[in-house]
């Protein structure tokens, strides 16, 4: 039964993924986009790690993708902006893509192997989770918050209005 | 075919998802004009590294995967921000956003 | 999961809903009521003996009127817009806690619709999935008012969420748990014998920073500057009609139900009555179901106080500036969040324990 849901939450996912790079609307590949992040949501569910999806919903889908229609609003597109690609590189790219996802699945099956089936959660909770981020990964999450405070001085450096010259 | 007994048997099939999912997402980061839109499959391409880890940490039964996956989504969403801020200056600069008319680097 | 616990789960979903949806009706006249009452006329009262009838005229209205749909629009995004708004706004009601548990036919059922472990998270992350709404509404409109208002919206709401989380989180650390179950079962009894045991007396600020940031969340006066009448005709939802236009308005009082919710079960104690706690109750009443019904309209009456200072709040005060809007998130509730959580963890530490 598990396993029915975990499929059909999967396919829902790539399906939604395949609607965001093929959509000729942008305002419909981030719907898309959100869609494929709820799917994501509920895989993560399925498989035992309830803080991650919550925070995959509350970043991802509530944040990340509202900034892009923000984006796409202000920058209000009024015709298709976009040239159709050359079929030769879709062609080239498409081979290339499938051949590197083949190489990668027979890695993975190899040095991963099989997933335990989905009757055993993941120990996801938020008392191992924080556990681990205070104690081993402590650096990392210092260097993280610093990494942030530079990334919005940046932003705030790269989104100014133009100056213009006073007279 | 062992690949397809390998596609279709529970155990691999989450593999199967994310990989698909990085593919899809690599294809669109390939294939369109559209800046926005290269930034979404980016954003795909990193959530499959996502689920990859998070599988990563059923396997190993501890918790550092998921630790690895709230550091990815943190920088994913930090790098959309700095992303679109570029993204607003080429629009300011050349009011498209088309990635094939931005050639002032090429020969 | 057995086919009857499926059974009770989907007829608690259904039975909460609809609850929470008549909630809509109420705050339409209790608004127009207050209203009137505060700028000292008479308010509706043609329709049914005090106006009782009002929404049953409202909701007539909105179904009877013409349903107009503008030309150069995404039919699609315009038709979904109101219905994305609606949706998160449903969802959320799932992980409050209404009472404790009913004991029906043998079984024991928490009037609950979903107990999950991190139910606070949850509910702040569909909260912000109700900016989609008015984004694409303002955008399907092909309306440069509606495209600016709700732009304006969905900046002041994607704002506030940052303020209601650092309050969240300070609850979060006093409490030692995301389950907003656990939570209300902590706020039993009193404190230091004279208190009962609520959370806004262990977080005083934390309580008033999401006091504000719900307000600004809801898109309720003082904050209402995207839907304001006189500045951008009505926001982002200016073309849209009859149902479209009842299905936003739902969704606002929805959300003000929700909120409402969320600071009584966070800050005020859930179902529990101020200072009896509930083995006490439980003995004198004998029944478990009888205390169920006292829970029940405990929380009822805790949300309602929240929902009419609500009201009162929208009929009293004067609306924000947009740029006073933002400079109070970024520049004061922010701040005084994260000092909050500091003087909090300070004072946890200090005090060792709670």
């Amino acid at each position: 039964m598990k396993e029915a849901v975990f499929t059909f939450f999967s396919l829902f996912t790539l399906l939604t993924a395949a609607g965001v790079i093929l959509s000729r609307n942008i305002i419909y590949s981030a719907f898309n986009l959100v869609l494929c992040f709820f799917g994501l949501a509920s895989l993560y569910l399925l498989w035992g790690a309830t803080f991650l999806s919550m925070i995959q919903i509350l970043i991802y889908a509530g944040a990340i993708v509202v900034l892009f229609v923000f984006v796409v609003m202000l920058l209000n597109f009024e015709k298709p902006t976009e040239q159709k690609t050359r079929f030769s590189i879709i062609v080239l790219s498409s081979a290339g893509v499938w051949t590197l996802a083949l190489i990668l699945l027979r890695v993975l099956s190899k040095s991963l192997g099989e997933i335990p089936s989905l009757e055993t959660p993941a120990k996801a909770s938020v008392r191992t989770i924080s556990k681990l981020l205070f104690s081993q990964y402590l650096w990392p999450f210092e260097v993280l918050t610093v990494f942030l405070l530079a990334l919005i001085v940046g932003i705030f450096v790269l989104a100014r209005p133009e100056k213009e010259e006073t007279p | 075919m062992i690949l397809a007994e390998k596609l279709t048997s529970m155990a691999y099939w989450s593999h199967f998802v994310s990989i698909a999912l990085f593919a899809l997402g690599l294809l669109g980061f390939l294939t369109r004009r559209n800046a926005l839109i290269v930034l979404m499959s980016l954003e795909l391409m990193l959530n499959a590294v996502n689920l990859l880890l998070v599988q990563i940490s059923m396997r190993t039964g501890t918790s550092e995967g998921i630790v690895l996956v709230v550091f990815v989504i943190t920088v994913a969403a930090a790098e959309v921000a700095v992303g679109l801020g570029i993204i607003l200056n080429l629009y300011r600069m050349k009011k498209t956003v088309d990635l094939g008319s931005f050639r002032n680097l090429s020969g | 999961m057995t086919l009857i616990d499926f059974i009770i789960a989907a007829l608690k979903a259904i039975v909460i809903l609809v609850a929470v949806i008549q909630v809509v009706p109420v705050m339409i006249y209790v608004e127009r009521k207050v209203a009137a009452l505060i700028q000292d006329r008479p308010g509706p009262n043609r329709v049914g003996p005090f106006g009782l009838l009002q929404p049953v005229a409202d909701a007539l209205k909105f179904l009877l009127k013409e349903d107009p749909i503008p030309h150069y629009t995404n039919r699609l995004l315009y038709t979904l817009a109101p219905f994305l708004s609606l949706i998160p706004a449903c969802l959320v009601i799932a992980a409050l806690p209404i009472a404790d548990k009913a004991v029906l036919f043998g079984r024991e059922i928490t009037i609950q619709i979903a107990d999950l472990d991190v139910s606070l998270i949850y509910v702040l992350a569909i909260g912000s999935l109700g900016v989609y709404g008015i984004l694409f509404g303002g955008w399907a409109s092909n309306n440069k008012f509606s495209l600016i208002g709700s732009l304006r919206s969905a900046s002041q709401m994607v704002s506030y969420e940052l303020p209601l989380g650092l309050a969240a989180v300070g609850a979060v650390m006093v409490f030692g748990t995301f389950s907003l179950r656990e939570m209300v079962i902590q706020q039993e009894g009193t404190l230091l014998g004279i208190l009962p045991n609520w959370g806004v007396f262990y977080q005083p600020i934390g309580f008033l920073i999401f006091l504000v940031a719900s307000f600004a969340e809801t898109n309720r006066l003082p904050f209402d500057l995207p839907e304001s009448e006189a500045e951008l005709v009505a926001g982002f939802h200016t073309e849209y009609g009859s149902m479209k236009f009842a299905t936003f308005f739902m969704a606002e009082y929805m959300n003000l139900a929700t909120m409402s919710g969320l600071m009584t079960v966070i800050y005020f104690g859930g179902w529990h009555l101020p200072w009896v706690s509930d083995a006490k109750l439980l003995e004198i009443l004998g029944s478990q179901n009888l205390l169920c019904i006292i829970q029940v309209a405990t929380y009822i009456f805790k949300v309602s106080v929240f929902m009419f200072l609500y009201v009162l709040i929208r009929w009293t005060l004067p609306r924000f500036r947009f740029d006073q809007l933002l400079t109070l998130s970024w520049g004061s509730l922010i701040p005084i969040g994260l000092i909050n959580i500091v003087v909090s963890a300070v004072l946890m530490y200090v005090l060792g324990g709670k």
